[in-house]
């Protein structure tokens, strides 16, 4: 169909851009940065910018700037390949070690405020799984703002969309993206969007469409992730039949707080903070000899699992670890971690200055994704790139973390390819032009928004949400087995058919959360059973996907990504009726996989 | 509302038997679409003294009524989304333990004064963007370094304070004289002038120092503090009015000179 | 539609060199005579209440035999001054807070007339002062007077 920008048609409104950007988020923002001033750019976002969150992101961003030990990127590359347990892309990693010193340095000449060295220059911390000289000592490569990296990320990246006049959507969820058949193959042509404020439908055309809708941590009760991390984006791409590449891996951090899934930074193992068990051992110099406390996140999250299933757990129910700060002192705590002080303080009244804090692994990241590659173009199979679709950040699988992502690779992952895809894009946009948008565009999303607001079903939305949630956290977490991942695919069917007849409260037009959580839920059950479809799949343990089962990591079976595709009708019973599992080789460079020690 | 049950295990922190309590929450409710006029609704709910505000606004939403509609995302008082006014104090709901409120009395719970009531906890935010983005609100500065610019520990110490702003508009709208007159900059849109006019980095400093000497800009400030004790990061708001003051007054920031330990060239 | 508008150009300051910006100078003047009011009242209440008898002293003697001096008609003018324009200019930024339109415009006129006409009759009132004037109870005059009984 033919239209004006700014057209109303049908209730519907009309807009057309060069570049839309679903997602406000680092990667989001980043892109818009450099697709901004060249094309007419849209960013669509379902939370006003800065509340996104990359916000949350505390201890650093990696970079080999060498400012305060000897660092190159080579090194990092292979802490990255190594950490990911040698399912990285490699010519990936190179790009992302490579573009971290870049992107680091066009952050602070954007104002990032980062702590300094006594030279004046950017102040530089060690972290999980970054070491010197492949593995001999860890290094000091994160570069950080306190303990609000992400926080000061974000603002930053705000600021200079500010100072751009980028054209933000704000609280606008997008629910659809419009796909039209052009000789034959599904081109992307329109993103369809739902206004919170008025509950009106918007039809964004454009020539270059830019996920960067970050993660779905929610599919997990103890999570890091924000409520609103529900995975719609990658959602949206699953229910058009393109691919999702290693959602089996998802990585658990270790230190959220016990019982609440509150982060607290790995920075502050990387000032020296000890994890010890009951009797105060610290038990990491069994597991990890070499780098202890900073090995990478799979391994700590798995020790930590087992300390408290032999029973060396701490607490009256001898149900978590502790992390203890408490020899770095006050002043280290107050100018360095102020922010997960207070978060000890105010969740736990646990003062770290003092008091050894209980922590717990917390649903934190997924490394899997949308497949795309490493110009950031997503691809509708092992190699055929999708004409004019991006996407970067956590929502993408490029895939630079592998099977399990080093701490502080996030950051530097929305910087590094969302400024490629946010480049690429306006480029794209200058040589294309629109794809038609096909007869009612907004079809889809009206009859999904009407069906749940007249929808006199009798099951609530949080009722369904917490039993996956619950079911998630107790068989698809940490560890896994083919009986309790069999149990929640058995689960997932049964929620999805009692999802059909959910109803909400909230009849309204104006800033209906309520249905806005209903359909996120779809989103959810949708991308769970994903993970666990894959994770089933995977009979081996690596890096984020642990099988008590299958407890080796088996490279002659399974060193490749696992590439997940909805072929079938998603309420079949039987989940392999409608998910069709197939592979991606991995792209091995230097280095050939060996066993990962630390 | 003083009802108190034994429960074994608590949803929050791990440990012993803590007693869960109802609590009473007295909401202001507003439907545009029903409401001529906000209203006030009570809520029982059954929570622990570790629970959150958040928690108990989730409750209510999840398993009494739907359509209690409030902004949130991160629920660890990060991301600024749901700063609201509770027992008359502005918080953010998620940072607001249960325990640290008298809970013998209801806890009443109501939207943000000073910006446009839209439903429920929805306030309009685009008047406090909108005077966040008249301060220039972003780096200026005309050189392109190859590499990082140099900032020293106590240069970049001095605005250390102002850059942990999430922009929740719980200063701004604690502030009586916002209240009044909406056209005043409000305290956050100075946090985040602050900010800049005090980087060492930024050459800005007098365009926005010459916007905030406006008729309604930091002379408006009355020193009530309310800012500073709305703050949930607690950032010193009212001090950093006083500094933009003061550098007014002064003409320029008046920022420290570089004490950069100078190492030796191969060093 | 929430979409956010460009950044507003580059603030041309409308004050500046132009007209006086009254909210700063308000501002610091309040500081400033605020300062100078503590020194001038406490002074003022230390010589009146403390010194000699104290409270019982004040009589029109006492008063008449202060203003005979310039350095005290100097003191009470400056006080005056300051203290009506500090408390006007309170009021003022109160008004200017709570009140609007029409409101806003009589209050401010009220203000500014009770301060001005204070001010315009303290001044004449210490300026023109007559320590002795003709025809008074010689008990009440100051003692250099020529018709004192004092």
């Amino acid at each position: 169909m033919e239209f004006e920008d700014g057209a109303i048609i049908d209730g519907v409104h009309y807009h057309q851009f060069d570049v839309v950007i679903v997602g406000a988020g680092g990667a989001g923002m980043r892109a818009a940065i450099e697709a901004g001033p060249k094309a007419k750019t849209a960013v669509i976002t379902k939370l006003y910018p800065t509340r996104s969150h990359t916000g949350a992101a505390q201890g650093g961003m990696a970079a080999a700037l060498a400012n305060v030990e000897e660092d190159n990127w080579e090194w990092h590359t292979f802490d990255t390949v190594k950490g990911g347990d040698y399912l990285v892309d490699q010519d990936a990693a190179e790009i992302l070690a490579k573009e971290a010193i870049d992107a680091v340095l066009d952050l602070e000449n954007m104002g990032l405020p980062f702590n300094r060295t006594p030279e004046g220059k950017i102040d530089q911390r060690r972290f999980g799984g970054h070491t010197r000289d492949h593995g001999k000592a860890p290094v000091r490569r994160a570069c950080y703002a306190a303990d609000r990296t992400g926080h000061m990320i974000l603002q930053t990246l705000f600021q200079n969309c500010v100072r751009l006049g980028v054209n933000f959507f704000n609280e606008y969820y997008a629910l659809d993206i419009v796909m039209t058949k052009v000789k034959g193959k599904d081109r992307p042509s329109a993103i369809v969007a739902y206004e919170l404020a008025t509950g009106e439908i918007h039809v964004f055309q454009a020539k270059a469409i830019i996920f960067a809708t970050g993660g779905f941590g929610k599919i997990y009760k103890t999570t890091s992730n924000a409520h609103t991390l529900t995975g719609d984006g990658v959602g949206i791409i699953w229910r058009k039949g393109l691919p999702l590449e290693d959602m089996e891996f998802f990585q658990f951090h270790p230190t959220g707080l016990a019982g609440l899934g509150i982060l607290l930074t790995e920075g502050a193992r990387g000032e020296g903070a000890i994890l010890r068990n009951a009797s105060g051992e610290r038990f990491m110099e069994r597991y990890a000899p070499t780098i202890k406390d900073l090995a990478p996140r799979d391994i700590i999250s798995r020790c930590m699992v087992m300390e408290v299933a032999e029973g060396r757990g701490a607490g009256p129910h001898k149900d978590y670890v502790l992390l203890d700060c408490t020899h770095l002192g006050a002043e280290v705590l107050e100018t360095k971690l102020p922010d997960i002080t207070e978060f000890a303080r105010t969740y736990l009244g646990v003062d770290p200055v003092t008091t050894p804090v209980p922590v717990m692994p917390t649903a934190h990241y997924a490394m899997g994704g949308i497949p795309t590659n490493v110009k950031a173009e997503v691809l509708s199979d092992n190699d055929t790139v999708v004409p004019g679709l991006y996407a970067a950040g956590e929502c993408a699988c490029v895939s630079v973390h592998g099977s399990n992502r080093l701490g502080t690779n996030s950051l530097l992952d929305i910087n590094v390819f969302g400024k490629r895809a946010g480049n690429n894009a306006a480029d794209y946009s200058m040589t294309a032009d629109f794809v038609p948008v096909p007869k009612n565009p907004a079809g889809f999303v009206l009859g999904l928004v009407e069906q749940l607001r007249d929808s006199n079903g009798t099951e609530r939305i949080a009722g369904l949400r917490k039993e996956l949630q619950e079911e998630m956290d107790k068989n698809a977490q940490v560890f896994r087995t083919d009986e309790s991942l069999a149990k929640v695919t058995e689960t997932i069917h049964v929620l999805r058919r009692r999802y059909k007849n959910v109803s909400i409260q909230d009849k309204g037009r104006r800033y209906n959360t309520d249905l806005l959580e209903a359909i996120e839920l779809g989103f959810l059950l949708d991308l769970a059973e994903v993970v666990v479809f894959s994770a089933r799949n995977r009979k081996e343990s690596r890096g984020g996907h642990m099988r008590d089962d299958y407890p080796t990591r088996d490279d002659a079976e399974y060193m490749k990504h696992t590439m997940a595709y909805l072929t079938g009708d998603p309420h079949s019973a039987d989940a392999a009726d409608h998910i069709t599992l197939g592979w991606k080789p991995v792209v091995i460079t230097n280095y050939q996989p060996m066993e990962r020690k630390y | 509302m003083s009802e108190v049950a034994v429960v074994e295990e608590s949803a929050g922190v791990p440990g012993g038997p803590i007693q869960a309590f109802t609590v009473t929450l007295i909401i202001r409710r507003f439907d545009p679409e029903v409401d001529a006029e906000p209203h006030w609704q009570d809520f029982d709910v059954e929570m622990y003294p570790t629970d959150r505000v958040l928690d108990a606004l989730h409750k209510i939403k999840w398993e009494q009524d739907g359509s209690l509609t409030f902004r949130r995302s991160c629920a660890h008082g990060i991301c600024g989304s749901d700063a609201m006014r509770i027992n008359g104090r502005n918080r953010l709901a998620c940072k607001t333990l249960i325990k640290d409120l008298d809970i013998s009395q209801p806890i009443y719970v109501e939207a943000i004064k000073g910006l446009p009531l839209e439903k429920d906890l929805i306030v309009d935010m685009e008047p406090f963007f909108e005077s966040y983005r008249a301060i220039q609100p972003f780096l200026i500065a005309s050189d392109k370094p190859d590499k990082e610019r140099i900032q020293s520990v106590a240069q970049r110490a001095v605005f250390d304070d102002t850059t942990k702003c999430i922009l929740c508009a719980a200063c701004t709208s604690s502030c009586p004289v916002f209240w009044t007159d909406g056209q005043y900059f409000g305290p956050a849109a100075i946090v985040n002038a602050h900010r800049f006019i005090f980087d060492s980095r930024d050459e800005g400093s007098q365009v926005r120092l010459d916007i905030l000497n406006d008729k309604e800009g930091v002379w408006r400030c009355r020193t009530t503090f309310n800012c500073s004790e709305a703050c949930p990061r607690g950032i010193e708001v009212t001090k950093a009015i006083s500094e933009v003051k003061a550098a007014i007054l002064r003409g320029n920031p008046g920022l420290p000179s570089s004490d950069l330990v100078l190492t030796p060239v191969g060093a | 539609m929430t979409t956010i508008d460009a950044p507003r150009t580059p603030h041309t300051p409308v004050t500046k060199n132009r007209r006086v910006n009254w909210e700063k100078w308000g501002w610091l003047y309040m500081r400033a005579s605020g300062i100078l009011l503590v020194v001038l009242i406490f002074g003022h209440l230390f010589v009146n209440l403390f010194l000699g008898t104290g409270v019982k002293q004040v009589d029109f003697a006492f008063v008449a035999g202060k203003w005979a001096s310039p350095f005290w008609q100097v003191w009470d003018v400056l006080m005056l001054w300051l203290a009506l324009i500090h408390g006007g200019n309170g009021m003022r930024t109160i008004i200017n807070d709570y009140a609007h339109g029409r409101p806003r415009q009589v209050m401010l006129g009220l203000v500014f007339a009770a301060v001005a006409i204070l001010i315009v009759l303290g001044t004449l009132t210490l300026v023109a002062f007559d320590p002795c004037p003709t025809g008074a109870d010689p008990s009440l005059l100051p003692s250099f007077c020529p018709a004192s009984s004092k």
